[in-house]
């Protein structure tokens, strides 16, 4: 560019002014995005908005409520993965990687038809979805409270032992707490994935946020407006909690 | 138990098991060639290039793949299979670009400053210095993707494409043998998913020993 030309036009020079062009260029294409939707039916979506929150508020339950169970699951899997007799550890990690190479869409198929076989009598679509997404959610946690007790050093537990703590006060003071703190960005980043997997879970039949929109589009039909308020509402969600991982520790990007 | 119930389903599982495979194929190869584009373009020094592809990875991450789906297919009105492909590539290539990013940068700068002193160009440095070493790190990061593109793939069901995870429901539905489906159907995901994981230790460790 010549000299004149950099006269004439400012151009943002220090990282701030960028970042500033940045805002005001993302903020003026969210205006003319919404100024070009301004014709959908949004009064559906006013109307129906006691059903949608429903909806949202069932699909935050169902991740919370799996992510804990799942937690509760992923620690002992994880342990006896890691410190395991040969049998066991052989059997958690199974259970693991056919958990994990599994389409989520099928493991909630897999809870819903294999229960009344395996049990008998009938399992609530509801009483299913929690179950798979627990399966789930412990599945992948596993993997991350492993990465978290490999992050510990080797020395720490056998310092530990060499000042005469048990192999459990090891494990409980010394190597669990640095674990778990070393392995929380991963650990929401599973949340994130697994709130994004509670939109599968409306197959059979649980009316979380996914398939309020789709029930309120049978009825109504304006799918431009509830596809559009089902992405943005998803996003949001998802978002804040990365956003989380970040205020947590700003050096860390969210991988799978 | 009735196996002998997969017997008679062979050709719907067999032509599932091939949409499958295909799908995952075209949408492993699509989300490649995004991911790396979006991935190296990240890396770049220019500020604006570097929020671009950080807007594309947050939205594409943060929206589930059926959202996308269903978007694409009665929204934007594309045909099942595009709308199929499309998706799944929107949403991997986000977290592929994540991972390219990622091994570029594990790569010390003063290797590129070395490079840079010594009088090689910039695209001289990429394909001489950069590439082949974080082809190696980038490696097994890209098989867990890989994985996820394949069992992604089963949402495609929802838009009625008939593909391995549609047949369970088919047979569920005709003969109440959800179960003994669902078994071989998995049984199906994991090998292909196996299949992926050597496939990929095999490159990797060729690179290595290269």
């Amino acid at each position: 560019m010549s000299d004149l030309t950099r006269s004439l036009i400012w151009l943002p020079k220090t990282d701030e002014e960028k970042e500033r062009v940045w805002k005001v260029l993302m903020a003026s294409l969210l205006v003319i995005a919404a100024f070009s939707m301004r014709d959908f039916r949004w009064n559906v979506v006013w109307d129906a908005w006691p059903l949608l929150l429903k909806g949202l508020g069932l699909s935050w339950a169902l991740a919370l409520l799996s992510v804990t169970l799942g937690s509760l699951v992923a620690v002992p899997l994880a342990v006896a993965r890691v410190y395991g007799p040969r049998g066991i550890s052989h059997a958690a990690v199974a259970l693991i990687e056919i958990v994990r190479a599994t389409p989520e869409l099928m493991v909630v198929f897999w809870v819903f038809f294999m229960y009344p076989i395996l049990i008998g009598g009938n399992l609530s679509a509801w009483t299913a979805a929690v179950v798979a997404l627990t399966l789930i959610a412990a599945a992948y946690l596993a993997e991350v409270v492993r990465g978290g007790l490999y992050s510990v050093s080797r020395e720490q537990t056998e310092a530990g032992r060499a000042t005469g703590l048990s192999a459990f006060q090891t494990f409980h003071y010394i190597v669990l707490p640095q674990a778990l703190r070393n392995m929380l960005p991963a650990f929401i980043a599973q949340f994130v994935m697994l709130f994004k997997t509670t939109s599968l879970v409306y197959v059979i039949g649980v009316i979380e946020f996914f398939r309020t929109i789709i029930l309120v589009n049978n009825a109504e039909f304006a799918p431009y407006a509830l596809y559009v308020t089902m992405a943005v509402g998803y996003f949001v969600c998802c978002y804040a909690i990365s956003w989380l991982v970040r205020r947590i520790d700003p050096k860390y990007q969210l991988t799978e | 138990m009735d196996w002998y119930v997969l017997w008679d389903y062979r050709w719907p599982l067999l032509n599932g098991l091939t949409l499958t495979i295909w799908l995952s194929a075209v949408s492993i190869v699509g989300s490649t060639i995004v991911g790396v584009v979006v991935g190296c373009l990240g890396t770049l020094p220019s500020f604006f290039l570097r929020r671009a592809t950080g807007a594309y990875v947050e939205t594409m991450r943060n929206i589930p793949v059926v959202v996308k789906l269903f978007f694409l297919h009665f929204i934007f009105g594309l045909d099942a299979i595009p709308a199929g492909i499309l998706s799944l590539v929107l949403h991997q290539s986000a977290y592929i670009a994540d991972v390219i990013t990622a091994g570029l940068r594990s790569i010390p700068t003063g290797q590129t400053e070395a490079a840079l002193s010594c009088g090689h160009s910039r695209s001289q440095i990429f394909q001489y210095i950069l590439v082949p070493q974080a082809l190696r790190i980038v490696i097994p990061p890209l098989t867990t993707q890989y994985i996820q593109v394949v069992k992604n793939s089963a949402v495609v069901m929802l838009i009625a494409l008939e593909d391995l995870t549609f047949q369970t429901q088919l047979i569920e539905h005709q003969t109440f043998r959800g179960f003994e489906a669902s078994t071989a159907v998995t049984v199906l995901y994991l090998l292909i998913v196996l299949v992926i994981a050597v496939l990929m230790t095999l490159a990797h460790k060729r690179l290595v020993r290269s």
